[in-house]
């Protein structure tokens, strides 16, 4: 399984310089399984530059959507694979009692926030809601739990051979919990990212920071290690950077982060902060890090 | 590797939120089992949850009843939290509790069930001291 970052920024797309080197394109990493099918999770602003990387030829691919903020699917209509005609799209989301996931998402492809409406879009799509059980995509086991966030929101975890990507992004197991000491079933997404080859999992605040966004849905930077430490990933990548912190202020949290890691017995290795652009190729546990 | 247990979220979060609260609140789960209490139901029962786990009827009915009006117990299945995650229906009743000192007191339960988009995943259930009376020996 390689593992790519299109976009690890949370909340709102923060281009420019003082963000260069973490991105300012918001939620998207792309997968390619072991028999080389792709899927993409999440379809942040990110997802625009993984379409214009694929290869103009026929194809299939699966967008994994964890919830439908703005910043998990503005992308959608600037995915180049969307405009072909000879490419289906599958876009499996969460079910919500209100609409079906094909009429949630129209709100946002349709007037007066798009040009063009769904039914428009060249590409054979279709919408479905993630099933309960574990399902198959190619030779992946995947698999869809709602975790801790504003608004149904889910987790992924994503098993190829002996590979495993567990994917939260928007996540708060914090949220009126002491996650040093609930028992691992009463905790949000630990039934995902338990044991992981890779968790790429939410940090979007600083600690001091957090007290001012307790509820929104994002874990502070050491809520979301101490939920690393309790499920254990061979390798964690902390995403969803907040728009407010720059590439400097992120390597101080980078540093941060694995000083505390480090001071809980980790490897200093296995955490670190992800930076659009990156490649990780998953080789059973650890993983094994490449260019970005 | 098989998925790790994990709770539904709806019972995560029901759990977090009744934990903040210093209102007596029971938890089950979509069986009809007891999966959490929160620190005041604790308080009134006279046995923090963490003392106790999980138990079953036989167990919870032998440690605080509750009993009807004529001090009878009343059956696990005829609880209002019960009934609630059974019926996915609303409950509510009054009765007594034993807790683990011997104390009876009277109380007044609400309880209703936690219904998702994918089914019942549980009911809660919230205790009051009764209007007419606290407790008695």
């Amino acid at each position: 399984m390689k593992v790519k970052l299109w976009g690890t920024r949370g909340s709102i797309p923060s281009p420019g310089p003082e963000t260069i080197r973490y991105g300012g394109n918001t939620s998207c990493v792309g997968v390619t399984l072991s028999d080389g099918s792709l899927l993409a999770l999440d379809a942040g602003t990110g997802i625009r530059n993984l379409g214009l990387a694929l290869p103009d030829e026929p194809t299939r691919l699966h967008i994994l959507l964890t919830h439908l903020h703005l910043d998990h699917i503005q992308g959608l209509v600037f995915f180049a694979p969307c405009f072909r005609p000879q490419t289906e799209i599958v876009i499996w989301g969460p079910a919500s009692p209100e609409a079906s996931l094909r009429d949630r998402i129209a709100r946002y492809i349709s007037a007066p926030l798009s040009p063009i409406e769904v039914r428009e879009l060249p590409c054979d799509v279709s919408f479905r809601h993630t099933p309960q059980a574990e399902w198959e995509i190619g030779p992946a086991r995947i698999r869809a739990a709602s975790v801790s966030h504003r608004g149904p929101t889910l987790g992924y975890r994503i098993d190829d051979g002996e590979d495993s990507l567990a994917y939260i992004p928007d996540h708060e197991p914090a949220l009126g919990a002491d996650l040093d000491r609930l028992e691992d079933e009463w905790i949000s997404g630990f039934g995902l990212a338990h044991n992981a080859s890779l968790l790429i999992h939410d940090g979007q605040y600083a600690d001091e920071e957090y007290p001012n966004h307790l509820g929104w849905g994002h874990s502070s930077l050491s809520h979301a290690l101490c939920f690393a430490r309790r499920t254990s990933p061979g390798r964690t990548v902390l995403f969803h950077h907040d728009p407010m912190h720059s590439d400097e202020r992120l390597d101080r949290l980078g540093e941060e982060a694995r000083e505390l890691w480090v001071a809980r017995g980790g490897d200093a290795d296995s955490i670190e902060l992800g930076r659009e652009g990156a490649e990780l190729e998953l080789r059973g546990a650890p993983t094994a890090a490449m260019a970005g | 590797m098989p998925a790790a247990s994990q709770k539904p979220l709806e019972l995560i979060l029901a759990r977090n939120l009744m934990s903040a609260l210093s209102t007596p609140a029971f938890l089950v789960d979509e069986g009809g089992l007891l999966v959490f209490y929160n620190e005041a139901a604790g308080l009134l029962l006279g046995k923090p949850w963490e003392e106790l786990g999980t138990v079953g009827a036989a167990e919870w009915g032998a440690l605080f009843g509750p009993f009807d009006a004529d001090g009878e117990p009343i059956p696990y299945d005829e609880l209002p939290l019960v009934v609630a995650v059974r019926n996915d229906r609303p409950a509510h009743g009054d009765f007594e509790i034993r807790s683990t000192d011997g104390i009876r007191h009277q109380v007044e339960v609400s309880a209703f069930p936690i219904q998702t988009a994918h089914g019942s995943r549980g009911a809660i259930a919230v205790f009051w001291p009764a209007a007419s009376n606290g407790s008695h020996g």
